[in-house]
């Protein structure tokens, strides 16, 4: 029963969201919300997974001196004390909030900064490789940064239709492609875990 | 109040508006689909389908870590279980699991929510059983980092600089973190797979990984690897879906630009 009974739940809940999202009897039963609750709900519990793993990893490392272990425990005071902080005065309270807003928020924004560096050094390798595809790349590249930029339509008049053409039809082309091919490809996935074929998410290497 | 009433009107009496045709594309893909199965499981001839590079790459990308004697890492994004891309990168990873149990090389797999994090732990562990090595597998090496997408980020490239890993899988739904983990990746020398069905990264991926598995590819995926006839058989029914998908493209078109009124195809589908 280890895989037989997550199956059946899999088969039922697939049913009752077909039925609920495709028959007028099911949308008015609400089933779909009542389902989504089930699943906030079982997954507020596994937080407490998270944070198991965390703390036995972590504690690990201090306990075997690993190489930055006192980074470990900076981790640790910061996980249990900004926990403690926001249980006594909620996410909302004054220096939790603080917290928040002057020592997360401008690191995640320094992180997210610096993709315009990758960016350059991925642009970088992929135009020095000297291949067919490279070398549209490259002039699709440039076609569309000078266009969007005020250069562009001063060099040549039309230039900048001629960048809005490429990221309207061809780009938005191939994209919609990938996404047609990408939803068919996710409903045989669901159908596969519907008919019990895959069963990766049971453990294991995921076929029957 | 009465015009509320009047639109919530069940189609046919039974079904909810505007999903009638969407539930009988949903029966006709899922026909095709099951035809294709029951071929395969009937040992009748099923099509080939086309050889996926990134996935015959694996097998390379983890032979080159053993060699290396450094460790390969494996993470499905930041999506949750809601995320049909998760549930492909489950599929993979049990496959990935099992060639670094065969071939006794550290695999770190690293996570940004915890019911994936749960589920990624059952099927290692699964997958070195099935190796006959359950004593290989470290419990320490299938880590949660954050459910915070740059703090995830972070910790991802804290890793990569301390372990370097050899190989580098990421398989499922990335956003903005996924050029940080690629180029970062690249700057220790990792061979990278990678595969996602969101298009706005798929233009990194394909820029900074040496192999990129594209939309639908990555739900192929595990069926790919399995090598057994019945799951092949449900990705030529997928195929043979994708050209039913694009015959009603081809149709749809023609009718918008030859037919002077209307759209008889459009009005179809949306009821």
């Amino acid at each position: 029963m280890r895989k037989e009974l997550p199956i059946i739940v899999t088969v039922l809940s697939g049913l009752v969201v077909i039925f609920s999202r495709y028959f007028h009897y099911g949308m008015q039963l609400g089933l779909m919300d009542t389902l989504d609750k089930w699943y906030l709900v079982s997954a507020s519990f596994a937080i407490l997974l998270g944070v198991v793993n965390m703390v036995k990893i972590h504690w690990g490392y201090i306990r075997r001196r690993k190489e930055g272990w006192w980074n470990s425990i900076v981790l640790l005071l910061c996980l249990f004390g900004y926990g403690a902080l926001t249980v006594q005065q909620t996410v909302d309270g004054p220096q939790a909030a603080w917290i928040y807003n002057n020592l997360i928020t401008p690191g995640d924004s320094t992180m997210f900064a610096l993709i315009a560096f990758f960016i350059s050094s991925a642009a970088y390798r992929a135009f020095r490789v000297r291949t067919k595809e490279a070398t549209v790349l490259l002039i699709t590249a440039v076609i569309v940064l000078l266009g969007k930029a005020p250069i562009g339509d001063a060099l040549i008049n039309g230039w900048g239709t001629l960048a809005d053409w490429i990221l309207k039809v061809p780009n938005t082309g191939g994209f919609r492609a990938i996404i047609i091919g990408a939803a068919i490809g996710a409903f045989a996935t669901g159908f596969r875990i519907l008919l019990g074929l895959e069963r990766a998410h049971l453990g294991g290497t995921g076929t029957k | 109040m009465l015009f509320a009433a009047e639109a919530a009107k069940p189609y046919l009496g039974v079904f909810a508006d505007g999903k009638f045709a969407q539930f009988v594309l949903m029966l006709v893909f899922a026909f095709i689909v099951w035809f294709m199965v029951t071929r395969a499981k009937a040992g009748m001839k099923i099509p080939e389908i086309r050889k996926i590079n990134g996935l015959e790459a694996l097998d390379e990308a983890i032979g080159r870590a053993t060699e290396m004697g450094r460790p390969v890492h494996f993470t499905p994004g930041l999506a949750g279980v809601g995320n049909p891309q998760t549930f492909a990168a489950f599929g993979l990873l049990g496959y990935v699991a099992k060639l670094c149990a065969k071939y006794d090389t550290r695999l770190i797999q690293t996570n940004a929510d915890y019911v994936v994090l749960a589920i990624n732990e059952e099927i290692i562990r699964q997958a070195y059983l099935e190796s006959g090595r359950p004593d290989a597998f470290n419990a320490d090496d299938v880590q949660f980092m954050s459910d915070q997408q740059f703090a995830y980020a972070a910790n991802v490239m804290n890793m990569f600089q301390k372990d370097k890993p050899a190989a580098n899988i990421m398989m499922g739904a990335f956003w903005a973190e996924s050029l940080i983990f690629a180029e970062t990746a690249s700057f220790i020398g990792a061979i990278q797979i990678a595969g996602t069905a969101h298009t706005h990264q798929l233009p990194f991926f394909i820029t900074a990984c040496d192999y990129t598995l594209i939309g639908e590819e990555i739900y192929a995926a595990s069926a790919y690897l399995s090598k057994e006839p019945v799951l092949y058989g449900s990705l030529v029914g997928q195929d043979w879906a994708k050209i039913f998908v694009f015959a009603m493209i081809i149709i749809g078109t023609l009718i918008a630009n030859f037919q002077a009124k209307g759209n008889w195809l459009t009005s179809i589908l949306k009821k």
